[in-house]
C-alpha cells in the first residue's frame, strides 16, 4: 500500500513539475516559424537536436515520409545528412517515430509542439517509477531513501532540463532502468518470466533505435541478462551449462526491431549498414556554394570515440566549470560514498549498475564533443545520473538515523535542485567555455541566471499563464520552495513516520 | 525449455592439462618467442623496425665500435648509457642486421622473452598461483606497445629485462634473507639496469633504500636517536651493514664506472648531464618556446606520466591495476607489499622527477595542447610501467573469486578489442611512425639523392643533427666522418677537402656553422667541392676531382 501511494506520489510530482517547466508554445508551428524565431534561446527549438527530431516528425506526420523537404532541411541545418538528393536529420530516428502519435493528436487541437514534447516527460515519469522499483525491490532501500533517489534524479540533476524537451536522454534512461528491472524479474523466475525477457530485448532494440550509442550503454544489462539465464551444475562426470530457452527465444523481439531498423536504413539511406549519423553532411554542400565537386564521403561515427580524448573528456564531464557534473550537481558526490559502502557486497545487480555508469563515463569521456554541443550540464551523463542517484539512497540507508547524512544530502539537494530548476526554466543553449570565451559570454548556469533575471523562460505554462502576473524569479521561487519542502518531508519526516509506526 | 551443453569432466581435465603445459616456463618461452618473431616480422615488413630516429642512432653507435674510421669502445660516447649498445655490437657487425635494424630486434626480442618469463616468476613468487602468474606474463606479452618496441633497437626492453630480473631476485631475497645469492644477483642485474638507462639508477637506489628499511626494527622504534644502537640487536645491525654494502658495492659500481668513463673519455664525469647533447640541453629549447609544461610543476608532471603510462598499458588494464594497487595496499597477508610496490613504481617516480626537473619531456595528444609544435613525443617512457600493471592485475586475478576472474578475463579481451578497433592507439609505435620521435616520417629528399648517387668515398656529416639516415644509403659506416672520429672531424671542419669526398650539411648543424658560415672553410668548400644537391634545408657537396688538394 505504501509503495502504491509512493508511486502515485511520484506520478503526481513528476507530472506537476515537468508540466510546469515543459518547453513550448501553443499552436502548430510551421517551418517558416523556426528561423530567427523558434530557434532562439528559451524557445522550444533552440538547439538542433530538438529541431532535427521535430522536423522529422513533421515530415512523417504531414508528408508520410522520413525524407526532409528542403524547407525542413534548412531548419535542421547544420545537422543534416544528404543522400541522393534527399535530406535527413543526423539523429537516430526512434524518438521521431515514437512521438509521432502525440504530434498527430496535438495537431488536431493546435498544440502539436506541446503534445509532441510531452512524450519525453511521460517516458521520464515511467523511468522514475522504475528507479523507485529498483531502489525498493532490488536494492531493498527504505521508502524514504528510495524516494530520495527518485527526486535527486528527477529534480536534483540537470536531467530535468532534458525531461521537458525533445531529447533522447530520458527515453534512454527509461529503457536502461526498465530493462534492468525486467532482467531482475526474469531472474526471479516469475511465472511470466519469458515476457520480462522479451521486454529486455524490446527495450534494447528500441534504445538503439532512439540513440545508437545505447547499443554499448546497455551492454551491461544484456550481460546481466545472459548471466541470469546461464546456470551451471556439476554432475558426476560432467559439468552442465544451461541457458534458459527464453533468453534465445525472446531474442526474436530484438531481431524483429533490429530488422525494421535496418530496413529503414536501407529504404532511406541506401544500405542497411548506413546510420543516419554517418550520412554525408549537407553542410559540406552549403559550404561549397551548393556545388559538389566530388562525391561526399560517409562519416565514420565510431572514429569520434578515441582514448586520447578521454582525459579531457573525463575532466569536462566531471569537474570542468562549463559542464562538470560535480559543479552542477554536487549531490552526486554522495553517490561515491554509496559505492564505497557496497564495495565488499557487490552482487550481480550492483555490478551491473556500476557497469552501466562505468560504460557511460568511459564512452562519453572519449567522445569528441564531451560538452554535448550547447547544453546545460553534462547531458551525456544523464544515464549515469539515474544510476548514481540510487547509490545516494544506498548511502543514506546505511545509517538511517544519521542526521549528518540527511542534512548533507539536503544541503546538497538545495544547491543541485536550484541549478536544475534554473536550467529547466530557462535554456539549454549554453555554450561550452571554449566558445563562450570567443563570444565573450558566460558559459555555465551563470549564463542562465541572466535569463532568470530578465524573465526569459522556455516554460509553456509560465509564458502562457503566469508571465503577466509573476516574474520568472517568483515563479522559480514557488517551484523551488515547493520542491525543497517535499525533499525535506521525504528526508526528515518520512523516516520518522515509519519510526513512530514501529514504535507503536 | 533450456538449452544445455554438457562438458565431460575429462575434457576439462584435458583443457587443464593443456593449460598446465603452456603455463610452464618452457611453454612461456615458446609462446613469447613466437610472439616476438611475429611482431618483428610485422615491423620488418612495414618498415617500422628503425622508425624511431633514436633506433638508428643506437645501431650506429654500436656499429662504430666495430666498423668506423676510428673503431673502438670510445665510440660508445658519454650520453647514452653503454650496455644496450654493447649488446648490439656482435650483431651489427653483420651489415644486413645493422641496416635492417634486426640486430636490435634480436637484442630487444631476447630481452622480451626473458622479461616475460621472469614476470611470470615474479608473479608466482608473490601470489604462489600459476594461472595468475600466467596472466601477468600474458598482459606483458600481448601489449602491442611492448610487442612493437621489442622489435626495434630501442633500449627500453633492455632496461625492462634487467629491472625485472633485479626486482625478481631482490623480492626473493626479501622473502628469505638467507638467500645471499639472490641479493648478489639482484645487485648484478641492477648493475646492468643502471648501465642501460638512467631509470636504472633510481631502481638500485630504491633497492638499497628498501634494504635499509627491511632491517629497521619498526616494531621497536626508539624514542631518541641515541637509543638506536642500544635497541637494535648487534646481529641486525651487522646484517644491515653487510647486506647493504654487498648490494651497493656491486650495483652502484655501474654509476661509478660511468662517471669514470665520462671523466676519462670526455674529460667531465658529469658530461651526460650538461653537455650540448644532454637531455637537459635539448629540453632547453622547449623551455624557451614555453613548451615544457611539466617543468617545475609537480601535478602536471604527475599527470603527464600517469596518462602516458595509461596509454601504453591500455586504459582498461591500467584501471584494473589501479584497483589492484588499492587492494594490495590493504592486504596485510601479502608480505613486503609496500616494498614490492615501491620497486615496481620506480619508473613512475623516475619519470615524474625528470619531467619535473626538465630533464625530459613528453608530449601526448591526450594532454598536450594542439597549439604546441608537436603533440606526440617520447611517449614510450610510459612503457616502463607495463610490468607494474602486469603484476598488479595478476595479483587481483589471484585474489578474485571465479566471477571476478571471468570479469578480469573479459576486460582483458575488451582491452585487446580497444587496441584493435583503433579506439586506443598503439601510441609508442605511433610516435615512431608519425610523432616527433619518428625518423621515417621525416626522411628528406636528400636521402634519396645519396642513395642513388653515392659512389664511394668518405662522407662528412653531422650525426647528431640526423641530416641523413646512413643505414638507408649504401654508405659504409667506416666511410663516414662524424664528431666521434678524431682527428678526422676536427681537421675536416678546417680543411674539408682533406678527407671527405662528400659533405652533407643541414642548416644550422655543426658542419653548416663551421664550414658554410665561416669565410675560410667556405672558400675551400667551393674551391674543392661542387654543390650537387640543394634543398631549402640540406646541401650536398661532392669533391671536384679536377681540383687537386693544395
Amino acid at each position: 500500500m505504501r509503495n502504491t501511494i509512493a508511486i502515485l506520489f511520484i506520478v503526481l510530482i513528476g507530472s506537476a513539475f515537468y508540466l510546469l517547466t515543459l518547453r513550448g508554445i501553443a499552436g502548430n508551428p510551421s517551418p517558416s516559424a523556426f528561423k530567427n524565431n523558434l530557434d532562439q534561446a528559451t524557445k522550444p527549438f533552440e538547439l538542433s537536436p530538438e529541431r532535427g527530431r521535430y522536423a522529422q516528425i513533421m515530415a512523417l506526420g504531414d508528408s508520410g515520409t522520413y525524407e526532409l523537404s528542403q524547407e525542413l532541411a534548412d531548419i535542421v541545418y547544420p545537422d543534416v545528412g544528404y543522400y541522393q538528393g534527399k535530406f535527413f536529420s543526423f539523429f537516430a530516428p526512434g524518438i521521431s517515430y515514437m512521438a509521432l502519435p502525440l504530434y498527430l493528436l496535438g495537431k488536431q487541437y493546435d498544440l502539436a509542439q506541446i503534445t509532441t514534447f510531452s512524450f519525453i516527460p511521460l517516458v521520464g515519469i515511467l523511468a522514475l517509477l522504475f528507479l523507485f522499483k529498483i531502489a525498493r525491490e532490488i536494492l531493498k532501500l527504505p521508502l524514504w531513501a528510495s524516494l530520495t533517489s527518485v527526486i535527486v534524479f528527477a529534480f536534483g540533476s540537470t536531467a530535468w532540463s532534458y525531461a521537458i524537451t525533445l531529447y533522447q536522454h530520458l527515453p534512454s534512461v527509461f529503457f536502461i532502468v526498465s530493462s534492468f528491472y525486467a532482467v531482475w524479474r526474469y531472474k526471479a523466475a516469475a511465472p511470466w518470466g519469458w515476457l520480462w525477457g522479451a521486454y529486455v530485448w524490446l527495450a534494447y532494440g528500441l534504445a538503439i533505435f532512439i540513440d545508437y550509442p545505447n547499443a554499448l550503454l546497455m551492454l551491461p544489462v544484456i550481460i546481466y541478462f545472459f548471466v541470469a539465464s546461464l546456470h551451471t551444475r556439476k554432475e558426476q562426470n560432467k559439468i552442465v551449462f544451461s541457458l534458459r530457452g527464453a533468453f534465445l527465444a525472446t531474442a526474436i523481439v530484438f531481431i524483429g526491431i533490429a530488422s525494421l531498423h535496418l530496413y529503414h536504413n536501407d529504404y532511406y539511406f541506401g544500405s542497411w549498414k548506413v546510420l543516419s549519423g554517418s550520412l554525408p553532411s549537407y553542410r559540406s554542400i552549403q559550404e561549397a556554394g551548393g556545388e559538389l565537386s566530388q562525391p561526399l564521403e560517409r562519416k565514420n561515427v565510431a572514429g569520434y570515440f578515441l582514448e586520447e580524448k578521454s582525459p579531457f573528456g573525463f575532466y569536462t564531464l566531471t569537474v570542468a566549470p562549463d559542464r562538470g557534473l560535480f559543479l552542477y550537481t554536487p549531490i552526486f558526490l554522495l553517490s561515491l560514498f554509496g559505492i564505497f559502502a557496497i564495495r565488499k557486497k557487490i552482487n550481480l545487480e550492483y555490478a551491473t549498475l556500476l557497469g552501466l555508469a562505468g560504460v557511460n563515463f568511459f564512452l562519453y569521456s572519449s567522445w569528441g564533443d564531451p560538452w554535448g554541443g550547447w547544453a546545460y550540464g553534462p547531458r551525456y551523463l544523464i544515464p549515469s545520473m539515474a544510476i548514481l542517484s540510487l547509490f545516494i539512497g544506498v548511502w543514506l540507508s546505511r545509517d538511517e538515523n544519521s542526521f549528518l547524512r540527511k542534512i548533507s544530502t539536503y544541503l546538497l539537494f538545495l544547491y543541485s535542485s536550484a541549478i536544475a530548476l534554473l536550467g529547466a526554466l530557462t535554456t539549454n543553449a549554453v555554450p561550452p567555455k571554449i566558445e563562450a570565451d570567443y563570444l565573450h559570454t558566460k558559459y555555465n548556469f551563470l549564463f542562465n541566471y541572466d535569463f532568470l533575471k530578465d524573465d526569459k523562460s522556455g516554460s509553456f505554462i509560465y509564458n502562457t499563464y503566469f508571465s503577466n502576473s509573476l516574474t520568472l524569479q517568483e515563479y522559480f521561487a514557488i517551484l523551488y520552495l515547493t520542491l525543497i519542502l517535499i525533499a525535506a518531508a521525504i528526508l526528515f519526516v518520512l523516516p520518522r513516520v515509519k519510526y513512530l509506526k514501529y514504535e507503536s | 525449455m533450456n538449452l544445455s551443453i554438457s562438458i565431460p569432466k575429462i575434457w576439462l581435465g584435458w583443457a587443464r592439462g593443456q593449460f598446465d603445459k603452456i603455463a610452464t616456463e618452457k611453454g612461456l618461452l615458446i609462446l613469447s618467442a613466437v610472439l616476438a618473431i611475429a611482431a618483428t616480422t610485422y615491423s620488418y615488413l612495414h618498415g617500422y623496425v628503425v622508425a624511431y630516429g633514436d633506433a638508428e642512432s643506437h645501431l650506429n653507435i654500436a656499429k662504430r665500435v666495430v666498423d668506423s674510421l676510428t673503431p673502438g669502445f670510445a665510440q660508445l660516447g658519454g650520453i647514452w648509457l653503454p650496455l644496450p649498445h654493447m649488446l648490439l655490437v656482435p650483431f651489427v657487425k653483420f651489415d644486413f642486421l645493422w641496416r635492417s635494424g634486426l640486430a636490435g630486434s634480436i637484442v630487444s626480442g631476447t630481452a622480451f622473452i626473458i622479461s616475460s618469463l621472469y614476470l611470470y616468476k615474479l608473479a608466482k613468487l608473490i601470489t604462489k598461483n600459476i594461472p595468475a602468474s600466467f596472466v601477468a606474463a600474458l598482459i606483458f606479452m600481448l601489449n602491442p606497445n611492448i610487442l612493437y618496441l621489442q622489435s626495434t633497437p630501442m633500449s627500453e626492453l633492455t632496461l625492462i629485462v634487467f629491472s625485472i630480473l633485479s626486482i625478481y631476485f631482490f623480492v626473493r631475497f626479501l622473502y628469505d634473507d638467507r638467500e645471499i645469492t639472490s641479493l648478489i644477483l639482484a645487485a648484478a642485474f641492477g648493475f646492468a639496469a643502471a648501465l642501460s638507462r638512467y631509470d636504472g639508477w633510481l631502481l638500485i637506489l630504491i633497492e638499497a633504500g628498501v634494504l635499509i628499511l627491511y632491517y629497521l626494527p619498526w616494531k621497536e622504534l626508539p624514542k631518541r636517536i641515541s637509543e638506536v644502537r642500544k635497541k637494535w640487536s648487534r646481529i641486525e645491525w651487522h646484517k644491515l651493514e653487510g647486506r647493504v654494502i654487498l648490494f651497493a658495492t656491486l650495483a652502484f659500481f655501474s654509476i661509478f664506472l660511468w662517471l669514470i668513463w665520462d671523466g676519462l673519455i670526455l674529460g667531465d664525469p658529469l658530461y651526460f648531464t650538461h653537455s650540448q647533447f644532454s637531455a637537459k640541453s635539448q629540453q632547453q629549447a622547449w623551455l624557451e618556446r614555453g613548451q615544457l609544461p611539466a617543468y617545475q610543476n609537480l601535478p602536471v608532471a604527475f599527470l603527464y606520466y600517469f596518462v602516458t603510462s595509461m596509454s601504453n598499458i591500455g586504459v582498461v588494464v591500467f584501471l584494473i591495476s589501479l584497483l589492484a594497487f588499492l587492494v594490495l595496499l590493504r592486504d596485510k597477508k601479502t608480505t613486503h607489499r609496500f616494498y614490492i610496490l615501491l620497486l615496481l613504481l620506480f619508473p613512475f617516480i623516475f619519470n615524474v622527477g625528470t619531467l619535473y626537473l626538465g630533464q625530459s619531456v613528453i608530449f601526448i595528444p591526450h594532454l598536450t595542447p594542439t597549439t604546441f609544435d608537436w603533440t606526440l613525443f617520447n611517449v614510450r617512457y610510459g612503457l616502463m610501467m607495463v610490468p607494474f600493471a602486469a603484476i598488479l592485475v595478476a595479483y587481483l586475478f589471484y585474489r578474485s573469486k571465479i566471477a571476478g576472474k571471468i570479469l578480469i578475463g573479459g576486460l582483458l579481451f575488451l582491452q585487446i578489442g580497444l587496441f584493435m578497433s583503433g579506439y586506443s592507439k598503439v601510441i609508442s609505435m605511433a610516435d615512431g611512425v608519425e610523432g616527433l620521435s619518428s625518423a621515417i616520417s621525416k626522411l628528406p629528399d636528400a636521402q634519396v639523392y645519396l642513395r642513388d648517387n653515392y659512389d664511394g668515398g668518405l662522407v662528412l656529416t653531422d650525426d647528431f643533427a640526423r641530416t641523413i639516415s646512413i643505414i638507408r644509403t649504401p654508405i659504409p659506416m667506416e666511410s663516414t666522418i662524424y664528431v666521434g672520429n678524431k682527428p678526422y672531424w676536427e681537421e675536416s671542419l678546417e680543411a674539408p677537402e682533406k678527407y671527405a669526398t662528400w659533405i652533407v650539411m643541414q642548416k644550422d648543424d655543426e658542419i653548416w656553422r663551421n664550414i658554410y658560415e665561416q669565410p675560410g672553410p667556405n672558400g675551400r668548400l667551393f674551391k674543392y667541392f661542387v654543390k650537387v644537391y640543394t634543398s631549402p634545408e640540406i646541401l650536398i657537396f661532392k669533391r671536384n676531382p679536377d681540383v687537386p688538394a693544395g
